[in-house]
């Protein structure tokens, strides 16, 4: 039996989508690159999830996961005709242990969704990409999304204790567990991140932690990006982190409060937007520390805010960034590098520098406290020869951030749009040891196929096939 | 074949959505299904596809332009701004012309000749109400089930279009009668009118007016509801204001700014009921009643939520009554009524409707307002008879009624 008839057998023909429409509908995720889908089906179980893996193997397609396709890498892109494995259905909160602070969740539940059930409980999960009120826990946990709380909280990697995690056998196994220290090599942390390539996750124990008390939240304009940069670094340098520290320049201020209207100021150079959380006297002193600060670095203007509709109003700004992109043009390109603090002003300099260059339009928003750039080129894809340019003044702006000592992706992973890039930060052993890695659980080379490792990747890979 | 209309999706309007997902989560169809192809950013790539990817307007693409509630919902949360409505009610017509719908001739008639016709909407109600009297409406084949939701039908039916009220020489407000909510609403058209009055205005509702041409629209039926459209326009030309008290008419005469200058301008004259009757709470001309401590749960219509931005203005109306207001579901999703929805996807607005239902239930209110005509009627469905459902104008009408009766403490 075709492939499709098969699958239609395991789960009906609601659950498999294969018309042509459907197949360009699936055909992209949010970033750029698009490619040749087989279906694109919706299990709701763990045992579903291994049928649907056997099938693929059987007929030798390969499986790309998907959640909820918001990933800014291709990495839920099919590179060669590939089978979807939709998760958005298997979206259950399973457990919450209160006590211990844990929860098991489905691969499927919306990010925002798993925090707002918990708000009764004074519970959040920390990791709040600025896609949190779409992305899924399973897309999380494939790229070790990361967000502006991260900064305190750490990324998602932290808050991940264990995994459910159907492998390309189709078994079902459990990586990780909720002991503090488990013997062993910790298989946890190289699931996470690995953006689908090790398996389809299947069920998630998460962390959840405590709601703070008190919290704060400062927007400060800048006449100059130098300033806001500065402040940054002076912040970083008093010993006293913030919850938050996030920076936007002006393209992107204008495009986000045309859609807000939260009070952004439209009049300065960036903006920066810090949040402060802990009791009431330490949010009130760290407060005042960032603004005198912010003062003595020349802040055109401070506004606190402490009320919770007010400071959701402001951070409801900064995470639609992305997305207020059309405003200025209808595609956006953007990357994801790190860069050390002490170098922040340095490097956007040379980022507007090669935005100018090449004449692209620019728009800068960032996670300024972990020095985590998202330099975003808007432009028009039906200009022909403009997305070559675009490529070629992003990848510029990559090479800039790695030779002031950063590197690659902070958080929105490799996936295909970054995959050729990798050699830039990791030399061949670091690439084969990383290949041997997804060998030992994949070794037919299914799962995901040609994303993260460039090809070649694995040291005497003769025969040359996609990783 | 891509697109064959003279109105197909506006290009620039497609461009607009950078695809980033944000809109998944607040599509009440892609939370029942999960699925790409029931979400807004998939049924713009859809319509993309057709438009410059040679892709064909085929049963598949109708299916899922058909399957939208077009709640609007997505619009307020695309950080992109993307004008949905539109591009989703041009697709619908660009389905209609391609793709054969069953029934097309029955729809039609329902959603343009009936809708368009005082007589045959008289006709109808009349038929309604009798049927509604013997107890026999609610087991008609198709439609029996969503007529539990009427309010008792009065006989002989009162209308309001042709008619003038209040002070000749006050700012003229012209109230859109509509189509069934002038037959099927006439209490609510009267709350309206005697609040509008007691503000100040000379209301009238000219005869020559015809229904708004949602349904028409959402319909896929973009012709007909260009020509309703073009008769409104003309209609409502020497108005001050537009007054609408059915949400969805409402965000409908709002977007006339489509069929040109003249449409745009009667179009920026258009306000929900709620929003007259709340600015002149604000400034005085219409009284605020001390509070009672009793909770009226507010539901936002989708259509002033999405389409017009104004939910806001019921929580004024209702507070100025002496009420405290409880926001229901705020921010929630769609309670399904949606039109024919009800009748081409029965189970889906069924699951949306006892969903609201339950958000209601959970408010721990018994009064719930609602400013649009079809949420009223999805809410009364889906709730038991313990529950009153009311527009907002007539629990504040029936606040400032009470207090003229009240002898004053001075005499
Ligand atoms: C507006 C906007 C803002 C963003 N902001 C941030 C941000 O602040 N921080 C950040 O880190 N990212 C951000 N992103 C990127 C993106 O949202 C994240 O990468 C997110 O984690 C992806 O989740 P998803 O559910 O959409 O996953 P998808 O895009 O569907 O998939 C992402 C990757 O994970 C894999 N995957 C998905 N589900 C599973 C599963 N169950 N098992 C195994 N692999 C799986 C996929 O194969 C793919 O490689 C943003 C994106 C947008 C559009
Ligand atoms: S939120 Fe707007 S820009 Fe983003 S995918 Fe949805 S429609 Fe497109
Ligand atoms: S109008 Fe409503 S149902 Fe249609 S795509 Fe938008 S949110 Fe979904």
């Amino acid at each position: 039996m075709p492939l499709i008839d098969e699958l239609v057998a395991l789960l009906g023909p609601e659950r498999v989508r294969h018309h042509p429409l459907d197949l360009a509908v699936f055909a992209k995720d949010a970033g750029v690159t698009s490619g040749p889908v087989v279906a694109a089906v919706f299990p709701e179980t763990a045992a579903e999830v291994a049928a649907c893996v056997k099938l693929a193997v059987t007929h030798g397609v390969p499986i790309v996961p998907r959640g909820a396709g918001t990933g800014l890498a291709g990495g839920a892109v099919p590179i060669d005709p590939g089978l979807l494995i939709v998760v958005t259905r298997m979206n259950q909160i399973h457990e919450i242990d209160e006590i211990g602070r844990t929860a098991w969740v489905g691969p499927g539940l919306i990010n925002l969704d798993l925090s707002t059930s918990l708000a009764s409980r004074g519970l959040h999960f920390a990791p709040d990409p600025s896609s949190q009120r779409a992305s899924t826990i399973g897309g999380n946990v494939g790229t070790n999304a990361g967000g502006p709380h991260c900064l305190a909280d750490g990324t998602t990697v932290a808050h991940i204790l264990a995994a459910e995690l159907v492998t390309a056998d189709g078994d079902i196994v459990i990586v990780g567990s909720d002991a503090p220290d488990l013997p062993g090599l910790d298989l946890r942390a190289v699931v996470v991140g690995s953006e689908g390539t090790l398996g389809i996750v299947t069920k998630v124990l998460v962390r959840l932690m405590q709601n703070p008390p008190n919290a704060a939240t400062l927007l400060i304009g800048f006449s100059t990006i130098q300033d806001a940069a500065a402040t940054v670094s002076r912040i970083i340098a008093s010993g006293s982190i913030p919850a938050a520290l996030e920076m936007m320049d002006r393209p992107m201020v204008e495009a986000v409060e045309a859609f807000v209207q939260a009070g952004y100021p439209t009049d300065v150079a960036a903006v920066l937007l810090a949040e402060v959380t802990g009791t009431g006297q330490s949010v009130a002193d760290t407060t005042s520390l960032i603004e005198s600060i912010a003062h003595s670095n020349n802040a055109a203007s401070i506004r606190v805010a402490t009320d919770s509709a007010e400071r959701a109003l402001l951070w409801k700004g900064r995470k639609s960034a992305f997305g207020a992109v059309s405003q200025k043009a209808p595609d956006y390109y953007l990357h994801d590098t790190v860069v050390p603090r002490t170098r922040l002003v340095e490097v956007l300099g040379q980022i507007y520098e090669i935005g100018e260059r090449h004449g692209v339009e620019m728009l800068n928003v960032f996670h300024a406290g972990d020095g985590n750039l998202h330099p975003l080129v808007a432009f028009d894809a039906n200009e022909p020869g403009m997305f070559e340019r675009v490529r070629a003044a992003a990848d510029e702006m990559v090479r800039a951030s790695i030779e002031a000592g950063g590197t690659l992706s902070g958080e929105h992973g490799i996936g295909i749009e970054k995959r050729d890039l990798m050699p830039l930060v990791f030399n061949e052993a670091d690439l084969d040891a990383q290949a041997r890695i997804r060998d030992a659980f994949d070794p037919q080379r299914i799962m995901n196929p040609g994303k993260v490792l460039p090809s070649g990747s694995r040291c005497f890979d003769a025969s040359g096939a996609r990783l | 074949m891509g697109w064959v209309t003279d109105h197909p999706p506006r290009m620039e309007a497609l461009d607009s959505c950078v695809a980033c997902g944000l809109c998944l989560p607040v599509c009440p169809t892609f939370r029942l299904t999960g699925d790409e192809t029931a979400s807004p950013r998939g049924r713009l790539t859809a319509m993309k596809a057709v438009a410059s990817h040679g892709m064909e307007v085929d049963e598949r693409f109708a299916e899922m332009m058909s399957f939208c509630l077009q709640c609007r919902a997505c619009e307020t949360a695309c950080p992109s701004m993307v004008p949905f409505g539109g591009v989703m009610e041009a697709s619908r017509t660009e389905a209609r012309t391609q793709v054969p719908v069953r029934r097309d001739w029955f729809r039609r008639l329902l959603l343009v000749n009936v809708l368009r016709s005082r007589f045959l909407l008289r006709v109808a109600t009349i038929f309604a109400a009798v049927m509604q009297r013997i107890g026999l409406l609610i087991r008609l084949p198709v439609v029996g089930a969503q007529t539990r939701g009427l309010r008792p039908l009065s006989l002989p039916v009162r209308t309001t279009a042709g008619g003038t009220w209040g002070n000749p020489s006050g700012d003229v407000a012209m109230l859109l009668s509509g189509c069934v909510a002038d037959v099927w609403f006439s209490d609510v058209h009267k709350a309206t009118i005697e609040v509008l009055v007691a503000a100040g205005y000379r209301v009238e509702a000219p005869a020559n007016q015809t229904c708004c041409g949602a349904l028409a629209a959402h319909g896929g039926f973009a012709d007909d509801a260009r020509s309703m459209a073009n008769c409104n326009i003309k209609a409502f030309a020497s108005a001050d204001v537009i007054v609408t008290d059915v949400a969805g008419c409402g965000a409908h005469l709002k977007v006339y700014g489509r069929y040109g200058d003249d449409g745009a301008g009667v179009a920026a004259k258009v306000r929900d009921v709620n929003e007259v009757v709340a600015s002149a709470i604000t400034d005085g001309r219409l009284p605020s009643f001390p509070t009672s401590g009793r909770k009226i749960g507010i539901q936002d219509p989708c259509h002033l939520e999405h389409g017009q931005h104004t939910a806001t203005a019921v929580d004024v109306v209702i507070g100025a009554a002496g009420f405290t207001p409880i926001a229901i579901d705020r921010g929630g999703q769609c309670c399904g009524a949606a039109g024919l929805y009800q009748i081409d996807y029965p189970e889906i607005s069924e699951q949306l409707g006892r969903m609201k239902a339950d958000r209601v239930t959970d408010a721990g209110t018994t009064t719930v307002v609602s400013a649009n005509a079809g949420c009223e009627m999805q809410l009364r469905r889906f709730l038991d008879d313990g529950y009153r459902i009311r527009h907002p104008i007539e629990v504040y009408r029936d606040r400032m009624m009470e207090d003229d009766r009240r002898p004053t403490t001075d005499d």
